[in-house]
């Protein structure tokens, strides 16, 4: 029942209410972010769940760290996780630099049916694959806009880069996934239309 | 495979890449294709949570040591002064007994200039009053609250 009370509090808010230590604040937080924090970690870091929940943690921990000198206001929680995110899964990706595409999966071995939710599965992995081909760059200003939803501000400060720089990562990554998706559009149920 | 196709004629370009809403496809699909973090994990950033949080002022659990007195104290100043003062002075015996020795007071102040007059043998007061009574019955005793004690003298 306190939860409930507390549902519709921004996660500005919650994050205040954490730092005044306030128990319940922390676990709808983590209800609220975990999920969105290691779905975004899993697509930069190429679908290592691992990995993903490592960094998932580690993110989460920082949060809960810097909560009692958090500003309200200033910043939204979620470009802040995410800038934190985009910084632990770039080292990561940096350490393990080459990474081998054969290694995930690939979506025609494991499509039997044309059971649509196999099909959109299939189509996820193989934007997955594609994204990984990308450079990283490009794979975050293309997650964050077109999978996470966030805004081209939003995106400038989680990569700390300008609103023009989003867009210009955001459309080559575009037009380097359209040309890398377009052999799959048979299997993956696009005729040539 | 698409750069390949695109070497051969600029008249299939157009099915190099996917179109727009093509892509867009893959994208939600991608949106839809969640992951639910473990049980695991959502326990490692409770604890995590738990053990980062800062202590709240009035904690219903149990302070450590050093906290302790710095409770006590926000309990005093949350009691508020005139606690303190009881306290100090030693509860509500103290005060009663304070109270009584206040209206004790009182009524010897009102009562008793004659009878004080008698003990100090006459060094004390002095004037008309001193001189006017040498007995004293039992109304003289009583507070003599408005003066009733002199009427009652005056009728006598």
């Amino acid at each position: 029942m306190a939860l409930d009370a507390y549902s519709d509090a921004s996660d500005d808010a919650l994050l205040v209410l954490y730092g005044n230590g306030d128990p319940m604040a922390a676990e709808l937080l983590t209800r609220r972010l975990a999920p969105r924090v290691l779905g975004f970690a899993a697509r930069l870091l190429g679908g290592d769940r691992a990995e993903a929940e490592d960094v998932t943690q580690e993110a989460m921990l920082r949060l809960w760290k810097i909560a009692p000198d958090w500003r309200s206001g200033e910043a939204k929680v979620t470009t802040w996780l995410f800038r934190v995110v985009t910084n632990l899964c770039t080292d990561r990706l940096r350490k393990r630099r080459t990474v081998d595409i054969d290694l995930i999966d690939d979506p025609a071995d494991q499509a039997p049916g044309a059971v649509e939710t196999l099909i959109q599965a299939d189509r996820a992995a193989a934007l997955q694959a594609a994204l990984m081909g990308l450079p990283d760059r490009q794979r975050i200003a293309v997650t964050l806009r077109h999978i996470e939803g966030e805004t081209n501000p939003d995106i400038a400060q989680i990569m700390q880069i300008s609103v023009e720089a989003v867009e210009s990562l955001t459309a080559r990554g575009k037009k380097a996934l359209a040309a890398a998706l377009a052999g799959k559009r048979e299997e993956l149920g696009y005729g040539e239309d | 495979m698409a750069k390949t196709d695109r070497k051969k004629t600029d008249g299939i370009k157009q099915n190099d890449m996917l179109d727009d809403r093509a892509l867009q496809a893959f994208f939600d699909a991608a949106r839809d294709d969640t992951i639910t973090p473990s049980d695991a994990l959502m326990t490692a950033i409770l604890d995590d949570a738990a053990a980062e949080q800062p202590q709240p002022a009035m904690s219903a659990v149990a302070p450590p040591p050093d906290l302790a007195l710095a409770t006590a104290r926000d309990l005093r100043r949350a009691r508020g002064v005139w606690a303190d003062l009881k306290a100090m002075i030693g509860g509500w015996p103290a005060l009663a007994g304070m109270a009584t020795a206040t209206l004790a007071g009182v009524w010897i102040g009102f009562s008793a200039p004659i009878q004080l007059e008698q003990w100090s043998g006459g060094l004390i007061l002095s004037g008309d009053y001193t001189t006017t009574e040498a007995t004293f019955a039992l109304e003289d005793m009583a507070p003599s609250y408005l003066g009733t004690g002199l009427l009652m003298e005056d009728e006598g």
